[in-house]
This record gives structure tokens, C-alpha cells and sequence, in this order.
């Protein structure tokens, strides 16, 4: 299989504390990557790597089988160019906790905002586009309302069509569910696996083993910025091959 | 027998058979050829001993003049005795020896003031206020456009200004921080009059010479873009780093992050605070009235010193108010307007 993205002893500290720890992982085309782990453990910050929103201190980012992101001065990266970041990002889907929508523009600008910006689509290209995304998680009723009349997982629904009207090669996940009531798990959960269905490249952190263990072709549990297992979901939650670490993390979850 | 005296010198006929009237009521001193200037003398001799009654008979036998006769005792008598008429609180009186005056010579200035004035003082008060406005209003409607000039060009220049302050002090490059940081550290830390004072008056000594107007619109312009700056680096600065980080995962670029995300989102939170400044602007402009602009401040200073009446105070500072309270309420429209999509 194709390796769409790769990271190489990449390694990301915040002054002493070392918050990724030169770690190695490549994500083939169409596999679906879950990482768990606890609080602090360093999966925000690794994730966010992987769309050059920290910037790294050691390590190489490959992109399609290129390097990407950053020029090497003396051995040590420097953010590449805001024109070929930006290239970047826009190819790499992220949705967050705290869904971070627009404000002051309405559901249906929201999703053709990064279209006309970046994309540079024209309005009427960019407005069907956004239907269309709307129309896939559910939501093309709410089209001319603005974010805070929504819901938590209605906000989320649309963050998610929002990142793939850009129709990214990849799509990042950051516990797209920790800041929603229990109730509204469920239907951002059944967005994200219609994605998968259809295919997508995706890595989620999550804390919901259950969502794991369904929707995962490979789940890694990290702590402190380190990898301690990784393996298919069978591997990683039948008795015998589990991890005692991994056992102990589940346990307190429950 | 005064009325005898004016008609003669109209209408023959007339005059001829008020005199035949005059004739047999005062025969002594119609008859009596009398010498103008030893009756003016006389009659100046009763008033400095206060003969008021005998002085003011003696004004009253100096004869209108003829054809080619002298005026200058007779304008003299009579406004003497329209004087002391008012001063014996009898304007009336007074009003018919200055109109004798006005008859004979229409053109006499002394007379026609003295007329004006006594109208004045016999008209209600509420007519004379409406006329000193009448008076006022040209010169401070000139005024006040000017002072209109000074804030809608402040108003514009000032959030553009501050905008790029702003911009400069969050950037991460050091010139354009010390820049900003040195613009605002200034500007606001001196009073704005001596920041006119320096542009106008102490700019010449650098070879730079410039309009009243221009140092107005310069200095107005310069100081409230610091003063917006730092409302607007707080706006900025307020927004939720999460919006940024969705642009820039969007793929945005810095500027557009900017432009398309952070700045209109600001808007909400910047509006109060920015036309609370610009209601301050409108009072402000007052300032550049020391360096020889006349707004609508100077003007009414202007018309106050040369007629010392209060009326023209009190106009300016309706007129300030009327635009405060206009842009008040044009604020709070936009304001309304701005912060609909947080509106559930
Ligand atoms: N901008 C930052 N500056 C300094 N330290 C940071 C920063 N971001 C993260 N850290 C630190 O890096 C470590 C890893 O943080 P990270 O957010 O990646 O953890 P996480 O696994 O996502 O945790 P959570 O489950 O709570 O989201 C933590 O100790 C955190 O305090
Ligand atoms: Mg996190």
C-alpha cells in the first residue's frame, strides 16, 4: 500500500519537556490510525505535527513521499514558506475538540470559506460544493443559520464538512467528541465512520475505546510523547497480547 | 408744535395751516427768531445743573433746518432729548425725537442705531434670543461643518491607522513592533495639544511648514490611530486562538487569517470602545482651535469676545450635542448590527 504520510524521528519539545519523542509512523492510503492515551501524554501535539500547526525540533515529515514543511539549516528544520505551508494544510483536513467554527458566518459560509479563499473556487462552485457537503452529514437544513443556534454535534457535523469541502487527502481527528453531552456522541461518530466507509485516510485520537475498536485498522496507546504499543484492534484489546500498561489505562477509563 | 415744525418742510399746504395753529397757541415763541447755537448753550447750562424740564424746553425751541440750513444743532437737540427721554424711562418719547431726526436726514447713522437699539430693548425676550441666533447661526454652521471635516476624516483615517499599529504590535518583526510600541508610547502618553503645538509650530523649525488644516488633520489622524491601536490589538488579541488554528488548518494564509477570520470577528468587541473615542474625537477637535483653525469652537469663542453674549455659548453647545447624540445612535445601530450572529 502507499504511504500518503510519514514521520521520521520526529521529535517536538516545549522548552525541557520533551512532548513528542522522536517517533516514527506511516500512514498508508486509506487506513484509519486511532491514538489513545492519557491526558498530557503528548497526541494533540502529535497530531498537530502532522499538519505543521507546531513546528518541530528534530525529524522529517513526508508527504506523498516527499519531504515536506521544512528546510534544513545545519541539520535542523525550519518552517518551509507560508505559500507551500498553506499548500500543505489545505490538502490535510483537521477537525477539533472545540470545533472552532466561524462565528460570524453562517453554516453554509463556513463550509465555502477555505474553497473561496484558498481554493480560490468561485462562489456559485464553491456554494454547491458545500451542499453537497452538508448534505452528507445531515445537515443541509440548517444552511443559512449562524454556529451558536446549533448544537454541539450539529457544530461538529459541520466542522467536519467544512474540512472536507476541501477534499483533503487526509483527514485529522482531535477528540472530536470530548466537548459534547453523551447524547450527541453517537451521530459525529456516524459522520466519521460514513467517512471511513468511503475510504478516507484518517487519524483520530479519541478516548472512546469502543469507537477504537470498531473503526481502527491500527490503534496506538502513547504516553509521554512515546509510542508504547501499536497494533490492529485485535491485537490491541484481546487479554492475552494486551499491554499491562494499556490494561491499567482501560481500566480507569471505565 | 414739534410736529408743526417737521411737516413744514414736506407739505406746503399743509404745514401752512399747522403753523396758523401753532401760531395762536405759541405766538411768543414761534414768533421769536431764535439763535440755535445760544439756545444749545442755554440748554446745556440747565442740564449740567440739573434743569432737566428747562433744558429739555430749550433743546425743544431749536428749529429744523432749512433748505440750506445747519444741521448739527438741530440732530444735536434732538438726540439729546431722545437720551434724556430714555433715560426718564420714557422710550417712547425717545422713539419720536430720534424718528424726527430720521425724517429730516433718513440716512443719519447716529439716529437709525439709536432706533435700533431701542428697539431691541423693547422687544420680548424670547425675539431677541431668536435674533441673536439668526445672527450667530451663518458663522457657527461654518464653524461646524469644519469641525465635521476634522471627525469624518478622523473617523476613517484612525481605524486604518490603528489597524496597522495593531497589526505591527502583535507582528514577531522588530522594527514594525518598535514602531507601533514608539507611535503609541508617544501619542498617548502627551496631551494632544501639545502634539498640535509641536506639528504646527515646531515642525517649521525642521524646514517642514504646514496649513492649519493639514497639522489638524495630521495630528487628529496620528493620535487616535494610537489610541484605536490598542483597542484593536485587544480585540485582536481576545479572539479564541482556535479560530486561527481552524484558518490556518483551512490552509489560509496569515493576512487572510486576518482579514477573513480574526479582524471581523473583532468588530463586536471594538465598536463600544472605538465610538466612545470618537464621541471624545468630537469634543476634541475643539482642541485644534489654538492653532489657528476655526471650528466650530473658535467660532463661537469668536462671536462670544466681540458681542459678550451667552446666546452663541449656548448655541455651540447644542450643536456639539446634536452630533454627539447622532453618532450615538448611528453606534449603536452598527453595533446592533455587527453582533447579530452571536444572536440566537
Ligand atoms: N503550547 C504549549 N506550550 C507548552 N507546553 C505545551 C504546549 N502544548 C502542549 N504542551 C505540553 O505538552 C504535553 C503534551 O500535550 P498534548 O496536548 O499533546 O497532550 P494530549 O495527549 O493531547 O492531552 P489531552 O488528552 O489532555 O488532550 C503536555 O504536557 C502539555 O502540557
Ligand atoms: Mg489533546
Amino acid at each position: 500500500m502507499e504511504t500518503i504520510l510519514e514521520l521520521k524521528k520526529v521529535v517536538k519539545k516545549f522548552g525541557s519537556l520533551t512532548a513528542v519523542n522522536s517517533i516514527d509512523l506511516k500512514i498508508t492510503r486509506g487506513e484509519k490510525v486511532v491514538i489513545v492515551g492519557p491526558s498530557g501524554s503528548g497526541k494533540s501535539t502529535l497530531l498537530r505535527t502532522m499538519n505543521f500547526l507546531e513546528t518541530i525540533d528534530s525529524g522529517e515529515i513526508h508527504f506523498e513521499g516527499n519531504p515536506c514543511g521544512y528546510i534544513y539549516k545545519d541539520g535542523n528544520p525550519v518552517l518551509d514558506c507560508q505559500k507551500n505551508l498553506c499548500a500543505l494544510r489545505s490538502e490535510i483536513g483537521m477537525v477539533f475538540q472545540q470545533f472552532n467554527l466561524f462565528p460570524h458566518m453562517t453554516v453554509l459560509q463556513n463550509v465555502m470559506e477555505g474553497q473561496v479563499t484558498v481554493l480560490g473556487k468561485s462562489k456559485e462552485e464553491a456554494r454547491e460544493v458545500a451542499l453537497q457537503m452538508l448534505e452528507k452529514v445531515g445537515l443541509s437544513d440548517r444552511a443559512t443559520v449562524y454556529p451558536v443556534t446549533l448544537s454541539g454535534g450539529q457544530k461538529q457535523r459541520v466542522a467536519i464538512a467544512r474540512a472536507l469541502a476541501m477534499k483533503p487527502k487526509m483527514m485529522l481527528f482531535d477528540e472530536p467528541t470530548s466537548a459534547l453531552d453523551p447524547e450527541l456522541v453517537g451521530e459525529v461518530f456516524d459522520t466519521i465512520r460514513s467517512l471511513a466507509d468511503d475510504g478516507m485516510t484518517m487519524v483520530i485520537v479519541t478516548h472512546n475505546m469502543g469507537f477504537a475498536r470498531e473503526v481502527a485498522d491500527t490503534v496506538i496507546f502513547m504516553e509521554t510523547g512515546d509510542f508504547i504499543a501499536k497494533g490492529t484492534p485485535g491485537e490491541f484489546f484481546s487479554a492475552e497480547t494486551q499491554h499491562p500498561r494499556i490494561k491499567e489505562f482501560m481500566d480507569k477509563l471505565l | 408744535m414739534i410736529n408743526s415744525n417737521n411737516k413744514l418742510g414736506k407739505s406746503g399746504a399743509f404745514a401752512s395751516l399747522f403753523l396758523l395753529f401753532a401760531l395762536l397757541i405759541f405766538p411768543a415763541v414761534s414768533l421769536a427768531a431764535v439763535d440755535a447755537d445760544a439756545l444749545l448753550k442755554q440748554a446745556r447750562d440747565a442740564l449740567t445743573i440739573g434743569q432737566i424740564d428747562q433744558a429739555q424746553s430749550l433743546f425743544n425751541q431749536v428749529p429744523a433746518p432749512g433748505p440750506d440750513g445747519d444741521d448739527g444743532q438741530f440732530v444735536y437737540s434732538r438726540m439729546q432729548l431722545a437720551r434724556i427721554s430714555y433715560s426718564m424711562k420714557d422710550p417712547g418719547k425717545a422713539r419720536e425725537y430720534a424718528e424726527q431726526v430720521v425724517v429730516v436726514y433718513p440716512d443719519n447713522v447716529e439716529a437709525k442705531n439709536f432706533l435700533t437699539s431701542l428697539d431691541r430693548e423693547t422687544k420680548p425676550e424670547w425675539q431677541k434670543t431668536l435674533e441673536d441666533c439668526k445672527r450667530f447661526m451663518p458663522n457657527l454652521l461654518k464653524g461646524a461643518s469644519m469641525t465635521l471635516l476634522l471627525v469624518f476624516f478622523t473617523m476613517i483615517v484612525s481605524p486604518i491607522g490603528g489597524l496597522f499599529i495593531a497589526l505591527g504590535k502583535i507582528s514577531r518583526m522588530q522594527p514594525f513592533m518598535a514602531i507601533s510600541w514608539f507611535t503609541i508610547w508617544f501619542f498617548r502618553g502627551t496631551p494632544l495639544l501639545l502634539q498640535l503645538f509641536f506639528i504646527y509650530y515646531g515642525l517649521p523649525a525642521i524646514g517642514i511648514t504646514l496649513s492649519p488644516l493639514a497639522a489638524a488633520l495630521i495630528g487628529l489622524g496620528i493620535n487616535y490611530s494610537a489610541y484605536l491601536a490598542e483597542i484593536i490589538r485587544a480585540g485582536i488579541e481576545s479572539i479564541d486562538d482556535g479560530q486561527t488554528e481552524a484558518a490556518k488548518a483551512l490552509g489560509m494564509t496569515y493576512s487572510q487569517t486576518m482579514r477573513r477570520v480574526i479582524i471581523p470577528q473583532t468588530y463586536k468587541r471594538i465598536i463600544p470602545p472605538i465610538a466612545n473615542e470618537f464621541i471624545a474625537l468630537i469634543k476634541d477637535t475643539a482642541l485644534v482651535s489654538t492653532i489657528a483653525m476655526v471650528e466650530l469652537m473658535r467660532a463661537a469663542d469668536q462671536m462670544f469676545n466681540a458681542y459678550f453674549n451667552v446666546t452663541v455659548l449656548v448655541m455651540a453647545a447644542v450643536i456639539y450635542l446634536i452630533f454627539t447624540s447622532v453618532f450615538t445612535f448611528i453606534f449603536e445601530k452598527i453595533e446592533y448590527k455587527v453582533g447579530v450572529y452571536e444572536r440566537r
